[in-house]
């Protein structure tokens, strides 16, 4: 009788348990993301501070978004409702394309910096995902403020957004898709064909 | 007589923005569609068609007046120089800054803007050297559009006027009314005080668009569509400054000021 009064609550201690260790593995845990954006940021300003050739450059930071970023999620989100639309062929067509324009992106951006340095701020959990806040310094520039959107990608952390000066560039990239599909009849290959013809021009 | 450019210009931005306003009003999609409609929300642009037409007339002037400048201003002179003639454009708004600030009810604000004019003008060489902020006065960002957002006044629908760019009925009027309340508008007239403030007008534009020279090529290389990126990008940041500046009450005590232990309020 005594032994079984201890057991009930040790049980029920036991589920709650694991039913609180299954939630965790759902949402993003701050200090996991905090650690995570440090680790990146180091990874960043070795090749961004780093001399080398722009083209070396580039495929470091390839690599780095292959491994730190949600680029499949990213992707996705960008599309928006319209990824619901497209067939199964042009959702592959799109995820691989959005890769490229994604390096394009970041590659454009931090190619031509020199001397950055980051300061931590602030980490703060939001519904999904954690926003890890820092400063961007360079030189002869005013600093600027870079969020850093962090989500728990099957037991990983991975950065789901990036946000300077209050705009977020997966937003951003999916009023530019959302705006081109509203003047092109809502076709998903007609924007599968633009981005790449875009990216072609890019490249060339 | 008239003595700013600025307030010179102005009607006749707003007049021409108010006359190519009239034709254009988006269609707003069916309400069967609802992820379009909250993409039609979301843009807040119902004079789209407008707004894209003044958006290809600036489009032209930027490419064969706006840019060039700035490329050449870049070019001919030296980051520092730039660097120093942005504090002193920068410093010459002390005075704006410090009014919107009593208007937001800042009074925290209002003392570093104000001691911000002071030291930088005098010690700063007339906002050359930033020394302010080594002093304990750092420099923020408010205008009166942001003042009215402190009072409630939603932004409207988005607008995209010439020379201004993205805007939107309630910070267009507030650019229009710090133009008004900045001291260099009104104090001295004459031929000198006209000649420094169109200086002052070019020097304005040829910073602000030269700080964007490589945002703006990288958008219009980049995005399928750069009218809308344009406004994505120009809606977050503005709505991020409104956030921060409504967020970001200083308490008035100094920081050296011995801090009460309870957690009741100190007398000023």
């Amino acid at each position: 009788m005594l032994a079984r009064r201890s057991l009930l609550p040790r049980l029920c201690l036991m589920s709650a348990g694991l039913v609180a260790l299954a939630a965790r593995a759902q949402a993003q845990a701050p200090d996991v993301a905090t650690a995570f954006v440090s680790a990146l940021l180091k990874d960043i300003l070795a090749v961004v501070n780093g001399g080398g050739a722009a083209a070396d450059k580039r495929a470091a930071i390839a690599r780095i978004i292959d491994t730190k970023v949600d680029v499949d999620g990213v992707a996705r989100f960008c599309l928006g409702r319209f990824w619901r639309t497209a067939t199964p062929a042009q959702q592959q067509d799109y995820v691989k394309l959005f890769h490229t324009v994604l390096l394009n992106s970041v590659a454009g951006k931090v190619g031509e910096y020199s001397g950055v340095s980051f300061t931590m701020g602030a980490t703060r959990a939001r519904e999904e995902d954690v926003l890890v806040s820092t400063v961007v310094s360079r030189p002869n520039n005013a600093p600027s403020k870079v969020d850093w959107v962090v989500a728990n990608i099957g037991g990983q952390p991975k950065l789901v957004d990036l946000i300077a000066e209050g705009t977020s560039l997966r937003l951003t990239q999916r009023s530019d898709y959302a705006s081109f599909l509203a003047s092109h009849g809502n076709n998903v290959q007609t924007l599968l064909d633009a981005i790449r013809a875009q990216l072609a021009k890019t490249a060339g | 007589m008239p003595a700013s450019p600025l307030s010179r210009l102005l009607p006749a931005f707003l007049l021409l923005a108010a006359g190519l306003a009239l034709p254009g009003c988006a269609t707003p999609p069916p309400a069967d569609d609802p992820d379009a409609l909250a993409e039609f929300k979301e843009a807040n642009d119902p004079l789209e068609p407008t707004n894209r037409a003044l958006y290809a007339v600036n489009d032209v002037f930027d490419t064969v007046f706006f840019r060039p400048a700035a490329k050449a201003y870049v070019w001919l002179l030296p980051q520092e120089i730039r660097n120093r003639t942005h504090n002193v454009l920068v410093n010459a708004l002390g005075p704006v800054t410090f009014a919107n600030d009593v208007l937001q009810g800042q009074p925290r604000r209002a003392g570093d803007s104000l001691m911000r004019f002071v030291v930088n003008s005098t010690v700063g060489v007339g906002g050359i050297f930033d020394v302010a902020t080594d002093w304990g006065w750092p420099y923020h960002e408010t205008d009166f559009g942001l003042t009215m957002d402190t009072w409630g006044i939603s932004e409207g629908p988005y607008l995209f006027l010439p020379i201004l760019g993205p805007t939107n009925p309630r910070d267009s009027t507030g650019f229009a009314v710090d133009a008004a309340i900045n001291p260099t508008t009104w104090i001295a007239r004459g031929q000198a005080m006209t000649i420094v403030g169109y200086t002052r007008l070019g020097l304005t534009a040829l910073d602000k668009r030269s700080e964007v020279l490589d945002t703006l090529d990288r958008v219009k290389e980049q995005a399928l569509d750069p009218y809308a990126t344009i406004r994505s990008l120009a809606r977050q940041n503005r709505q991020s400054k409104e956030a921060d500046n409504r967020d970001t009450r200083p308490p008035t005590i100094p920081a050296w000021f011995p801090r009460p232990q309870a957690p009741a309020a100190a007398a000023p």
